[in-house]
């Protein structure tokens, strides 16, 4: 893999146990996604797109092949042993953005500068920039129970960035959002993938979203269907 | 952050952290209260055991204990006012009393029954306050031929104060001799069999019966039980020909009732602590399976495995610390309504009187009642966290 390469997956395959049977939620994937990609996993409900996110994300495993995450082999790492390269290397954002409930919104984006051992002054410094970034100073002494859809997604989002991550995992970030929201969440997921260069990778069938990626991997019954970047996809409309 | 987290986790679901607590509660203060009135028990009966019977100390002719001389006194102590001297010597000691136990028959005229006497130094015996007399007066030094009789030999031997007995024992020398008695009072100890045969006598009236100017023993009193074994290795070293046995050689009553006491308070904290394991566990466990994509999710972030346990342990510690203070205060509060209240309990078997139920406030039942609240919570918490840790991301955040 070149050092270009965030991750890179060769020969994945994966199943899962359903009762007796085992059912293929991937085969063959073979994939790389370069520093700065703003990449859709596009295709239906079952497709396989979260299973690919959650090996990518080293929260899963899959049954053979190679995954690179960061120039590591993260296939021959016990899942939690993993710990600390998920805490440096990579954001999630989740569909149901997964906030601490006992905790106020910049307590929830300070969680993961907790892990890193950064001192007060950093973190807070840190946490205060990434409320400015996503717009909610207001809120920041809020809980998730008292903040809006749209407002705890940003807060995710910040939560996910304030470790300056090389690469973001977004599952279905739109989904739980009215459309005005989504939008606004969109650009703000756009606006941060080209000012910092970070790597955003999300699934989703939301064509909204997939029409902003730069590039698109349709995924489905577990294969890579097709790949489709910004410019072929603006060729296929003209 | 992990102390944070685990405080607002318990207050998170208010009402079942709040039956937890309370069964922390619950048992802190059983242990409080149980632990108290042991205490107090343990205390009352060493002291009137002490101070109303054996003494702290008791100092015998050397020899006295492999006696198996058949005449009374045969061993023992000749010169009692120069060993009272000798042993009074030292600050520690608050009085010496002389006695002598012996047995016989008394009879009204009527009847006859076997008694057991106590000899004693009538004013020395004043201080000891051993007994409650019922009717009639103390024994006196001036009047050596004067008894005090148990309740129930009195009932038994029908007299009252003020008539007259006769009382018939073996002397030093082997032959019978008997003594004309005047009944001064009649006194209860609230140990039945005892009272059903039990006189009490001047020495010199004893020694008169007995023939004899010796002592059977010196009873030593302190001001200060805990110096008992100090004292008692000072007056061995200093003092030859005696020898001395301590009141917890002399007193295996005492023994028992602790033992049993121990036994009881030893089988309650076992109940207890299964109750608070159990209470706890299940509180923890529960906020696990409510948490799980919360886990999924931290787990996801990086925190490690041992961080993890260390959080749901914390809320076991949380739970521990607010349970076992929460435990004292209320304990401490009704171990004060208790014996500010003058409770009274029945007569135990044996006895005749009821006492007064006391709870003694002492430094290690707190303690105790603490440490045990805050480590069974403590122990509780520690499978919850180890499910906690070793659930699969995947399948925690997939958890619904």
């Amino acid at each position: 893999m070149t050092s270009n390469h965030v991750i890179a997956l060769t020969g994945v395959n994966k199943t899962y146990p359903l009762g007796r049977l085992k059912v293929r939620a991937l085969t063959d994937i073979n994939l790389s996604i370069g520093r700065g990609d703003f990449i859709a996993l596009a295709g239906p409900s079952g497709s396989g797109k979260t299973t690919l996110l959650n090996l990518i994300g080293c929260i899963d495993k899959p049954d053979d092949g190679r995954i690179i995450v960061d120039d590591v082999d993260v296939t021959r790492i016990p899942l939690h042993r993993l710990a600390s390269l998920r805490r440096d290397t990579l954001g999630f954002i989740f569909q149901t953005f997964n906030l601490i409930p006992v905790l106020t919104a910049y307590e929830n984006i300070e969680y993961p500068l907790l892990l890193q051992n950064l001192p007060r002054r950093e973190r807070d410094a840190r946490v205060r920039r990434w409320l400015r970034e996503v717009d909610i100073e207001a809120q920041a002494k809020q809980r998730p129970d008292q903040l809006s859809g749209g407002q705890r997604q940003r807060v995710a989002i910040a939560r996910a960035m304030v470790t300056e991550p090389k690469l973001v995992l977004a599952d279905e970030p739109t989904a739980n959002l009215d459309s005005d929201t989504a939008a606004h969440i969109l650009d703000l997921l756009a606006e941060i993938n080209s000012r910092t260069n970070t790597t955003f990778v999300f699934s989703t069938h939301d064509p909204s979203l997939i029409a902003r990626a730069e590039r698109v991997v349709r995924i489905k019954d577990g294969r890579i269907a097709g790949q489709q970047t910004a410019d072929s996809r603006q060729q296929e409309v003209a | 952050m992990i102390i944070k987290l685990a405080l607002r986790n318990i207050l998170r679901n208010g009402r079942r952290s709040a039956i937890t607590l309370t069964v922390i509660v619950f048992g802190a203060v059983g242990l409080i209260l149980f632990g108290g009135y042991k205490a107090r028990t343990f205390y009352g009966l060493r002291e009137s055991t002490i101070h109303g019977r054996i003494g702290h100390m008791q100092v015998f002719k050397e020899g006295y204990a492999r006696s198996q001389s058949a005449k009374p006194l045969d061993r023992g102590l000749d010169d009692v006012t120069s060993i009272r001297k000798e042993i009074e010597r030292d600050r520690r000691v608050k009085m010496t009393a002389a006695q002598i136990t012996l047995m016989g028959l008394v009879s009204n005229g009527d009847k006859s029954e076997t008694f057991i006497a106590t000899a004693v130094e009538p004013a020395k015996d004043h201080a000891m306050n051993s007994q409650r007399i019922t009717s009639g007066t103390d024994l006196t030094d001036s009047e050596s031929d004067a008894v005090m009789v148990g309740k129930g030999l009195a009932e038994s031997m029908h007299v009252k104060p003020g008539d007259y007995l006769t009382i018939m024992t073996t002397t030093t020398s082997g032959s019978l001799n008997a003594m004309d008695v005047r009944v001064a009072g009649i006194f209860m100890t609230g140990v039945k069999e005892f009272d059903e045969r039990a006189v009490k006598m001047p020495i010199a009236g004893a020694q008169l019966l007995l023939q004899t100017k010796k002592v059977e023993k010196l009873l030593v009193f302190l001001n200060n039980t805990d110096d008992t074994a100090a004292v008692h290795s000072a007056i061995a070293t200093r003092m030859r020909g005696i020898e001395i046995k301590e009141w917890s050689q002399l007193a295996p009553f005492y023994h028992q009732v602790v033992a049993l006491y121990n036994g009881i308070f030893g089988f309650l904290g076992i109940v207890v602590f299964a109750i608070v394991v159990f209470s706890v566990a299940n509180t923890i466990l529960m906020s696990v399976f409510e948490r799980t994509r919360e886990i999924g999710t931290l787990m996801a972030m990086g925190t490690t495995r041992g961080r993890l346990r260390a959080m749901f342990v914390a809320e076991g510690v949380g739970i521990g610390v607010i349970g076992g203070i929460l435990g004292l205060a209320i304990g401490a509060l009704l171990a004060m309504l208790i014996n500010r209240g003058h409770v009274m309990l029945p007569p135990p078997p044996g006895y005749t009187v009821g006492y007064r139920l006391e709870i003694m406030m002492q430094p290690p039942v707190l303690i105790t009642a603490f440490l045990v609240s805050f480590i069974t919570a403590t122990i509780s918490s520690i499978l919850p966290a180890l499910k906690a840790s070793r659930m699969k991301i995947v399948d925690a955040l997939g958890h619904i």
